[in-house]
C-alpha cells in the first residue's frame, strides 16, 4: 500500500491514543496489584467484564450513565475484595505459579457466573446523550464519547498516580513494592493494605469496563482481549512499574493503529513482534528494575 | 422450467391458486397416502444398503435431526432466529398442516410416518465447537440430517465433517461462494442466496440509484463469506465503473472498528460497502455513523443481516440498499408466506427474519425430498434434491442445481424507508426487486465446485 | 543396597507401567461402549492426554507453566492439515503428522528462545501472548495457508501398511486405534524421559533452579529441551485432532485451548503423566453428560471451573496426585507434619538466636558425620586442567562489586594455594557473602578477576565454574524439596559425570557410570545412607544441613567453598562438622567463610579477614588472633560473637 496521507496519519495516531490510554489505564491496575502483592491476577479480564456488567445493571436501574460508571466500579470493587478476602490472600506465600492458576479459575469462575445470570448475548450499554455527536478536529471526525472518555481515562489515571505518589497510603504501597517485610516491621499492617490494593486494582478495572461499554459488546467474553493486551503492555513497560504501564499502554495503542494504516492484518502481530525483539534486547521491559522477576 | 415463468413476480393469484389446490387437496391426500404406504411396505422389503446413519437412523417412530446454532457470540441473535424457524417447520411437518403439505404434498403426519425430533446445541460461531456438537449428533443421536449455521466457516466445516459421514447436511446462513464452490459438499444442499447471486443483483441497482463512476471503500469480515462478497461485489461494481479504493478486514467478532474507519474515512470514497454481519453489522454501522462516515458515504449491505434494522434503528437505513432472503411483506403477494409470517408472528409476538425464514424452508425442502425419494436413505435422498425438480415454496417456484447443490431461487433487493413511511414498527424496508435465481447464478465453473461420490 | 534405592525411584520396571497402560487402552473399545462412552469421545481424551504427556514434563516436572501450548497444538495441526489438503502428501498421513510436530518443535525453538529467559509469571504472560501472536497469524496473515477463520476441511483419514497388505482407517474405534497407538508410543517415551538422568536433572530444576544451576547444569537448555519436547507433542496431538475431525479448526490457536490444557492438568495432577489424561476424561466427560441435563447445561463450565479453584487451593496435586498420596505414600501424613514441624522449630530458634537443642520431636544421631568413611569419594575428583603459575588453587586480583552507589566489594586481591585450608572471617555487611558469590561465579564482578587453577574464571558463570571443579555449599539451605536425600544427592552428581548439558533422554539411571558409587560415598560421607530414601521435606534441621553440604560434596570438587557451615548447629554438631571439614579437605582446596570464630581458629590454616568490603588483614590463625586491627573491627560491629 502507499504512504498514508497527513490526515490519515494524524488521525490514527490520536486514535492510537485514544486506544493506548484505555490500555494503560487497565495494564495500570494489573501491575500495582503485581508490584504490590506479587500477585499476576489473570482474572483482571473477568473484573474489567464485572465492571461493564455492573454499569449496565445500574444503568438499568438508575437510567444515568454517571451512576452506572460508579455502579460499574462498585461491582469490580467488590468482586475484587471478595476474590482477596476469600481466595487470593491464602496465596501470597505460594509459588507464583499457584497464584496465576487461581487467579485464572476465578476468572472462569467469574465469567460463568455472568455468563449464567445476564446470558451469552451482547448486553447494550448506549451512549450516554451528552456523548452522542462528532467533535471536528480540523481534519479529523472524532465521536464526542470517545473524547470524553479519553479524558475520564487520563484523570484517572491522573488520580491513581495522586495516589501512589502523594499519598502516605501509596508511599507505603510503593514501599511495600520494595519490600513487604519491611513494611511490616514498621508495624504497618501488610494484609490491610494488600486488601486496599487490590481493591483498587479490581475498581480500576471495572471502571475501564464501563466506560469502554458503550464502544464494545458487552458479553460474558468481552474482558480476554484486554486481559492478553495488558499483559503485552505490562511486559513492554516492566512488570509492576506504574509509569511503564502508561508508556507501554500508549505504545501498544499506537503500534496497533499506526500498522493498521498499511495492513489492519498485520497489527496485533506487529505488536506481539515488538514484544519479542524487546524481550530480547531488554528483558526486564523499558521500566522494568532488572533482576526481578 | 421457462425463463418468463420464473421472472415473473410472484402474482398472488397465480400462487394462491396452486396453495389452495394443496389445502384442499387432503381428501386426495388420503387416497394417495394409501398408497404411499403401500409402497414404502414395499421399500421396506427392498430395502437400502446401509450408509451413514442408515437404518439405525429409522429404526424407532421418530427421526433425529441435530440443529447447531450460534446461541452466543456475533450471530447469536440470527442462531436465535434460526431455531425459531426450525421448531415452526418441525411443528407443522409432525402435524401434517396444509403448509407443510404444501411444500411436500403427499407428506402426512410426520415425514414418511416418522415425527421428527430435534437437538439444539450451541455452536458459538466456532467450526471446531459446531464441528464436535455434529459429531455427538450423528454419533450418539444417529441423526438423519443436521442442519444450522451462520457463519459460513462453520457451515463449510460442517458440510465437509457430515460428507464423511454420509449425512444430509443444510446450511442455513452462509454467504461465501465457496459453501458451493470449492467446499462443495455431496451431502450438503444450499438454500440462501450469497456472495455471487446478491451482488449480481445488487449492483446494477445500487448504481441506478447512487451514480456512476463511484469510489468505494469495503469493510470486510476478515474470513470466507468476507473475502466472497467482497470479490463478488469488486468484480460486479469494477465492471459498472466504479473503482475499489479501500478494504478494510477486521476480524470476526470485532467489538471496536475505529482503527478500520478511520483509514475509511481518510481514502476518499464516496460508498461504504459493510459486508459485515450480525452482531459486526450493527456494531460497525453504528460506530461509522459516529466517526462520521455516513455523511459523506453512501451506506451498501450487500447481505444484510437479520435484524439489522431494529438494532440500528430506522434514521440511520434510510435509502440504504442491501439484499434479502427474505423479508416478511412477501406475504402480501404469497399465501405460503403469508401463512409462515403469520404463523410465526403469532408463536413469537414479532416477524420472522429471514434466519428463521431459510431455517424453516430448508426443512420443508428436506421433507420434500424425503417425500418425493420416499426413504430416508442418504444416498438416495441426494438423488432426489438432485433431479432438480420444480418446487413450489413462499419464494416462488425454485429448482436445486444438481452441479453444485445450490437453489436457484429469488434474491430480493431492499432499502430502507424513510421513517415517517413506515406502516409498523416493523416496516422497515421496501422490496425494491425480486431478481429471479436464473437471472444471477453463476457459471457452474465459477467456484471450481466437485461434488465427491455419493458413497 | 543403594542400587535398589535408585531403582525404586527411577520406577524400577518402567515397563510394567507401560504394559498396563498398553492393555487399558486395549480393553477401551471393548468396555467403554458399554459405559456410553463413544470412540470420538475417547480419541479426544486420548488427544488431550497426548497433548498433556508433553505439558506435564514441562510444567508437573520441570515447573514452567505456560499458557501459550496452544501455538504448538496449532502450529503441528495446521502444517499437518496443510500438507494432507493441499499438496500432494494426501495418502501419508503418518509422516504428515511427523513433519506437523518438527514443525513445531521449531516453532518451539524460536518460542522457547523468547520466553526462556524470564520464568515465573513472565514466562507465563510471554508464551500467552505469544500463543495469540500464532492466532493472530493463523487467522488473517497466513491465511492462505491455514484457511484463516474457516480452518481447513478435508483432513484425511490414515491408510495403514504396505502396499499390498494395508487397513484404511475410518472414524469409530478403529481411527481410537490409530490415535492410542500414538499416545501409546508417546506415553512410554514420556515415561522413559521422566525416568533418565535427563529427566531427573528436570525436576531439580523444577524444585530449585538456582541450586540446579550451581550444581553444574545448564538450565537454560533443559529449559529449552523440556519446552521443545512439550511443543513436539502438542504438534502432534494437533495433527491428530486434524484428522479425528477431518478438519483442522482455527479455534485450536486459540487463548481457550492452552487454559483447557492446563486446567486438566492441574485437575488431573501434574507431574503424573496421566494426571491431563484424566483431567480430559474428566472435562470431556461432564461437558458431554452436563449438556444433556438441561437445569445445569449451561453450567458445566462453571462447575469446572469452581472445581478447579478449589482442587488449587486445598488440593494441589490433583485426582492422580491423590490418589498416589494414598496408596504409594510411605510415611503417614500427620508424622510427615511432625517432622516439618520440628525441622520448622529448629530452624526459628537458630534465627532467633535461642540454642539449639534437639527437640524430642526428631532424632538427630549422635554422631553428626562419621569420621570412618572411606576415601572413595576422591574417584571422581576433578582434575584441574591447568595450573597457576604460583600454584594458587583459587585466586582473585581486585575483585570489586559496586551496587548501583553502594559499594559492596572493594579491590580484593586474594590468593589461596593448592591444598590450603582458608578461612573468611568478617563483621555483618563485611561483603563476605558477595565476595564468596563472586568467587563461585553467581555474581558478576563489576571489575577485577577471579582464576581458578590459573584460569580466568570470571564472569563464566556458576555452572562452568561449577563444572571446572568448583562448588559451594550455601548458608541457608538450598536443597530440592520435592525429591529425597539420595535423589538430590543425585543431581550434583549427574552434572559431574554428564557435563551441564546432555540430553539422554531415554536412558535409564542406573546406566550412568560411576552415579551409584559417589552418591552412595557421599552418603555415608555425610551420615545420611538411613535417610537416603526420606524425601527431604520430612528431614529435621540438622540433617537437612548435612545434606547442603553432601550436595556440595557430591560434585567431587576440588575447590569447596563453604558458607556458613556450622550456622544453627548444636555444640556437638559443631564438632563433628569441624571434623569432617577436616577430612574433606584431603586433596582439595577449602574456603570457610564463619562467624565461629573458635572453629575457625582451630580449622583454619590460614586466614583472611575481610571488613566494609575491603581486606584488612590475613595471616595465620595466631597472628589475627593478635592483630589489632581485627580486634577493634569485631569489637566495632560484631554482634555474634
Amino acid at each position: 500500500m502507499s504512504m498514508p496521507s497527513l490526515p490519515l496519519f494524524l488521525s490514527q495516531l490520536f486514535n492510537g491514543l485514544a486506544t493506548g490510554l484505555l490500555l494503560s489505564l487497565i495494564s495500570a491496575g494489573l501491575t500495582i496489584i503485581y508490584g504490590t502483592l506479587g500477585v499476576l491476577n489473570l482474572a483482571h479480564g473477568a473484573l474489567f467484564m464485572v465492571g461493564a456488567y455492573a454499569g449496565f445493571m445500574a444503568l438499568q436501574w438508575t437510567g444515568s450513565f454517571v451512576l452506572a460508571i460508579v455502579g460499574g466500579m462498585i461491582g469490580a470493587l467488590l468482586v475484587g475484595l471478595l476474590m482477596e478476602r476469600v481466595i487470593v490472600r491464602y496465596y501470597y506465600q505460594r509459588p507464583p505459579e499457584d497464584q496465576i492458576l487461581v487467579t485464572f479459575g476465578i476468572g472462569i469462575v467469574i465469567t460463568e457466573l455472568v455468563r449464567l445470570i445476564f446470558g451469552g448475548i451482547a448486553k447494550p450499554v448506549p451512549v450516554p446523550s451528552w456523548g452522542e455527536g462528532i467533535t471536528r478536529l480540523g481534519f479529523l471526525f472524532y465521536p464526542n464519547y470517545r473524547i470524553q472518555m479519553m479524558i475520564f481515562v487520563a484523570v484517572a489515571l491522573l488520580l491513581l498516580y495522586l495516589l501512589l505518589y502523594k499519598t502516605r497510603i501509596g508511599m507505603i504501597v510503593r514501599a511495600g513494592i520494595e519490600d513487604s517485610l519491611m513494611v511490616n516491621m514498621l508495624g504497618i499492617n501488610v494484609y490491610r493494605i494488600f486488601l486496599l490494593v487490590f481493591g483498587i486494582g479490581a475498581m480500576t478495572a471495572g471502571f475501564a469496563g464501563i466506560v469502554n461499554a458503550p464502544i464494545l459488546a458487552v458479553t460474558p467474553d468481552m474482558g480476554e482481549p484486554f486481559l492478553v493486551m495488558s499483559f503485552v503492555v505490562v511486559v513492554i513497560g516492566g512488570v509492576g512499574s506504574f509509569p511503564g504501564a502508561i508508556i507501554g499502554g500508549i505504545i501498544a495503542g499506537e503500534i496497533i493503529s499506526m500498522t493498521s494504516m498499511f495492513s489492519s492484518a498485520y497489527s496485533h502481530v506487529t505488536l506481539f513482534a515488538i514484544m519479542a525483539v524487546l524481550l530480547a534486547v531488554r528483558p526486564q521491559g523499558l521500566f522494568g528494575i532488572e533482576g526481578r522477576e | 422450467m421457462s425463463e418468463d415463468n420464473d421472472q415473473k413476480k410472484p402474482k398472488s393469484g397465480i400462487v394462491r391458486r396452486d396453495f389452495l389446490k394443496a389445502g384442499a387437496g387432503v381428501a386426495g391426500g388420503l387416497l394417495l397416502s394409501g398408497g404411499l404406504g403401500f409402497s414404502r411396505l414395499a421399500q421396506a422389503a427392498k430395502s437400502y444398503p446401509a450408509i451413514g446413519n442408515y437404518p439405525a437412523g429409522i429404526q424407532g417412530s421418530s427421526v433425529f435431526m441435530g440443529i447447531a446454532v450460534p446461541r452466543t457470540g456475533p450471530y447469536s441473535a440470527q442462531g436465535e432466529d434460526e431455531i425459531k424457524g426450525y421448531q415452526l417447520a418441525i411443528d407443522h411437518i409432525n402435524k401434517g398442516t396444509s403448509l407443510a403439505k404444501a411444500y411436500a404434498p403427499g407428506m402426512n403426519k410426520g415425514m414418511l410416518g416418522k415425527t421428527i425430533e430435534f437437538g439444539i446445541a450451541d455452536n458459538q460461531t466456532k467450526p471446531n465447537v459446531a464441528v464436535q456438537a455434529i459429531s455427538k449428533f450423528i454419533s450418539d443421536k444417529k441423526a438423519m440430517m443436521v442442519t444450522g449455521s451462520v457463519s459460513s466457516a462453520v457451515a463449510i466445516a460442517a458440510g465437509k465433517l457430515c460428507d464423511r459421514e454420509r449425512t444430509i447436511y443444510l446450511p442455513a446462513i452462509t454467504g461465501s461462494n465457496a459453501t458451493t464452490g470449492k467446499d462443495c459438499q455431496r451431502y450438503s444442499f444450499r438454500a440462501c442466496h450469497y456472495a455471487y447471486t446478491a451482488s449480481k443483483a445488487l449492483a446494477p441497482v445500487i448504481k441506478d440509484a447512487i451514480g456512476s463512476g463511484k469510489k468505494v471503500a469495503y469493510l470486510t469480515p476478515d474470513y470466507t463469506y468476507g473475502h466472497s462478497v467482497y470479490n463478488s461485489m469488486k468484480e460486479f461494481t469494477e465492471a459498472q465503473g466504479w473503482t475499489t479504493v479501500n478494504n478494510q478486514l477486521p476480524p470476526l467478532g470485532t467489538s471496536d472498528f475505529s482503527t478500520y474507519l478511520l483509514n475509511i474515512a481518510n481514502s476518499g470514497a464516496d460508498v461504504l460497502v459493510n459486508i459485515c454481519f450480525g452482531r459486526d453489522a450493527v456494531i460497525s454501522t453504528k460506530q461509522a455513523k459516529q466517526f462520521g462516515l455516513l455523511d459523506k458515504m453512501t451506506l451498501v449491505m450487500p447481505y444484510m443481516a437479520p435484524f439489522f434494522a431494529d438494532e440500528v434503528g430506522a434514521d440511520l437505513l434510510q435509502g440504504v440498499y442491501g439484499t434479502t432472503e427474505f423479508w416478511w411483506t412477501l406475504a402480501e403477494k404469497n399465501d405460503m408466506a403469508k401463512a409462515f409470517v403469520d404463523d410465526f408472528e403469532k408463536r413469537n409476538g414479532r416477524k420472522p427474519g429471514w434466519s428463521a425464514h431459510i431455517a424453516f424452508l430448508q426443512t420443508m425442502l428436506w421433507a420434500r425430498a424425503v417425500q418425493d425419494a420416499d426413504t430416508f436413505h442418504p444416498p438416495t435422498v441426494v438423488g432426489q434434491y438432485e433431479k432438480g425438480n420444480t418446487i413450489q415454496t413462499d419464494i416462488g417456484d425454485v429448482h436445486w442445481r444438481a452441479g453444485d447443490h445450490q437453489l436457484v431461487r429469488p434474491v430480493y433487493i431492499i432499502r430502507g424507508k424513510k421513517p415517517s413511511d413506515m406502516r409498523n414498527k416493523e416496516d422497515y424496508y421496501d422490496i425494491v426487486e425480486g431478481v429471479p435465481g436464473e437471472k444471477v447464478m453463476p457459471p457452474l465453473s465459477k467456484f471450481g465446485c466437485k461434488l465427491g461420490p455419493v458413497s | 543396597m543403594i542400587l535398589s534405592r535408585l531403582a525404586r525411584y527411577s520406577g524400577g520396571r518402567p515397563w510394567v507401567a507401560e504394559l498396563i497402560t498398553l492393555i487399558v487402552l486395549l480393553l477401551c473399545p471393548v468396555v467403554l461402549p458399554l459405559l456410553g462412552v463413544s470412540a470420538d469421545i475417547a480419541s479426544r481424551i486420548l488427544i488431550w492426554g497426548l497433548f498433556g504427556l508433553g505439558f506435564d514434563i514441562l510444567f508437573g516436572y520441570t515447573g514452567l507453566l505456560s499458557f501459550g501450548q496452544a501455538a504448538f497444538f496449532g502450529t503441528g495441526g495446521f502444517v499437518a492439515a496443510f500438507l494432507l489438503t493441499q499438496t500432494g502428501l494426501q495418502d501419508d498421513v503418518f509422516l504428515s503428522l511427523m513433519i506437523g510436530m518438527v514443525a513445531a518443535m521449531a516453532a518451539g525453538v524460536v518460542v522457547g528462545f523468547f520466553t526462556l529467559r524470564r520464568s515465573g509469571i513472565y514466562f507465563a504472560m510471554i508464551t500467552l501472548a505469544f500463543a495469540e501472536m500464532f492466532h493472530f497469524l493463523e487467522l488473517s496473515p497466513l491465511s492462505a495457508w491455514t484457511g484463516g477463520e474457516n480452518g481447513l476441511t478435508g483432513v484425511p483419514m490414515p491408510i495403514v501398511g504396505f502396499e499390498n497388505w494395508h487397513i484404511q482407517i475410518s472414524s469409530g474405534w478403529s481411527l481410537y486405534g490409530y490415535i492410542a497407538a500414538f499416545f501409546f508410543v508417546g506415553y512410554v517415551i514420556a515415561h522413559r524421559i521422566v525416568l533418565s538422568p535427563f529427566g531427573q536433572v528436570l525436576t531439580a530444576l523444577r524444585d530449585n533452579t538456582p541450586r540446579a544451576l550451581a550444581t553444574g547444569h545448564s538450565v537454560r537448555k533443559y529449559k529449552l529441551a523440556a519446552f521443545v519436547i512439550a511443543a513436539g507433542y502438542g504438534g502432534i496431538a494437533g495433527g491428530l485432532l486434524g484428522v479425528l475431525q477431518s478438519y483442522m479448526p482455527p479455534d485450536a490457536v486459540a487463548f481457550h485451548t492452552s487454559g483447557q490444557l492446563v486446567m486438566q492438568s492441574i485437575i488431573g495432577g501434574a507431574g503424573t503423566l496421566f494426571g491431563p489424561l484424566v483431567g480430559a476424561a474428566l472435562w470431556l466427560g461432564m461437558q458431554d453428560s452436563l449438556q444433556d441435563v438441561p437445569a445445569i447445561a449451561s453450567a458445566w463450565m462453571l462447575i469446572l471451573g469452581i472445581v478447579f479453584v478449589i482442587l488449587i487451593t486445598v488440593f494441589r496435586q490433583g485426582i492422580l496426585g491423590a490418589v498416589r498420596q494414598i496408596f504409594v505414600a510411605r510415611v503417614p501424613e500427620a508424622a510427615q507434619a511432625k517432622t516439618e514441624l520440628s525441622a520448622e522449630i529448629t530452624r526459628r530458634h537458630h534465627v532467633t538466636g535461642v540454642p539449639d537443642e534437639h527437640t524430642n520431636l526428631d532424632e538427630v544421631p549422635d554422631h553428626f558425620i562419621r569420621s570412618d568413611v572411606s576415601a572413595r569419594q576422591r574417584e571422581l575428583m576433578i582434575v584441574p586442567k591447568g595450573e597457576a603459575s604460583d600454584g594458587a588453587a583459587l585466586s582473585c586480583t581486585h575483585l570489586t562489586k559496586h551496587y548501583g552507589g553502594i559499594c559492596a566489594c572493594e579491590d580484593i586481591t586474594m590468593s589461596i594455594p593448592e591444598g590450603q585450608l582458608r578461612g573468611i572471617i568478617g563483621p555483618n555487611g563485611a561483603g563476605k557473602s558477595t565476595f564468596f558469590k563472586m568467587l563461585a561465579g553467581e555474581v558478576v564482578p563489576t571489575s577485577g578477576h577471579v582464576f581458578l587453577h590459573g584460569a580466568d574464571v570470571t564472569g563464566l558463570g556458576v555452572t562452568a565454574v561449577s563444572q571446572l571443579g568448583m562448588s559451594k555449599s550455601y548458608q541457608i539451605n538450598e536443597l530440592f524439596s520435592k525429591l529425597t536425600v539420595a535423589q538430590n544427592l543425585a543431581i550434583p552428581v549427574l552434572a559431574r559425570v554428564r557435563g551441564e548439558f546432555r540430553p539422554d533422554m531415554l536412558k535409564s539411571m542406573d546406566k550412568v557410570p560411576g552415579l551409584h558409587g559417589q552418591i552412595e560415598a557421599t552418603l555415608e560421607m555425610v551420615n545420611l545412607e538411613a535417610r537416603a530414601d526420606v524425601p527431604v521435606t520430612e528431614l529435621a534441621y540438622g540433617e537437612k544441613r548435612r545434606l547442603e553440604i553432601g550436595l556440595a560434596l557430591a560434585n567431587a570438587p576440588n575447590v569447596l567453598l563453604l558458607d556458613e557451615p556450622l550456622a544453627g548447629m548444636s555444640p556437638r554438631e559443631r564438632a563433628d562438622t569441624v571434623k569432617l571439614l577436616k577430612q574433606i579437605r584431603s586433596g582439595r582446596t577449602l574456603v570457610v567463610v564463619e562467624h565461629d570464630m573458635d572453629a575457625m581458629f582451630e580449622l583454619a590454616e590460614y586466614i583472611s579477614v575481610l571488613q566494609e568490603g575491603r581486606l584488612l588483614a590475613e595471616g595465620t590463625p595466631q597472628e589475627i588472633k593478635n592483630d589489632q586491627r581485627v580486634q577493634d573491627a569485631y569489637l566495632g560491629g560484631m554482634e555474634e560473637v
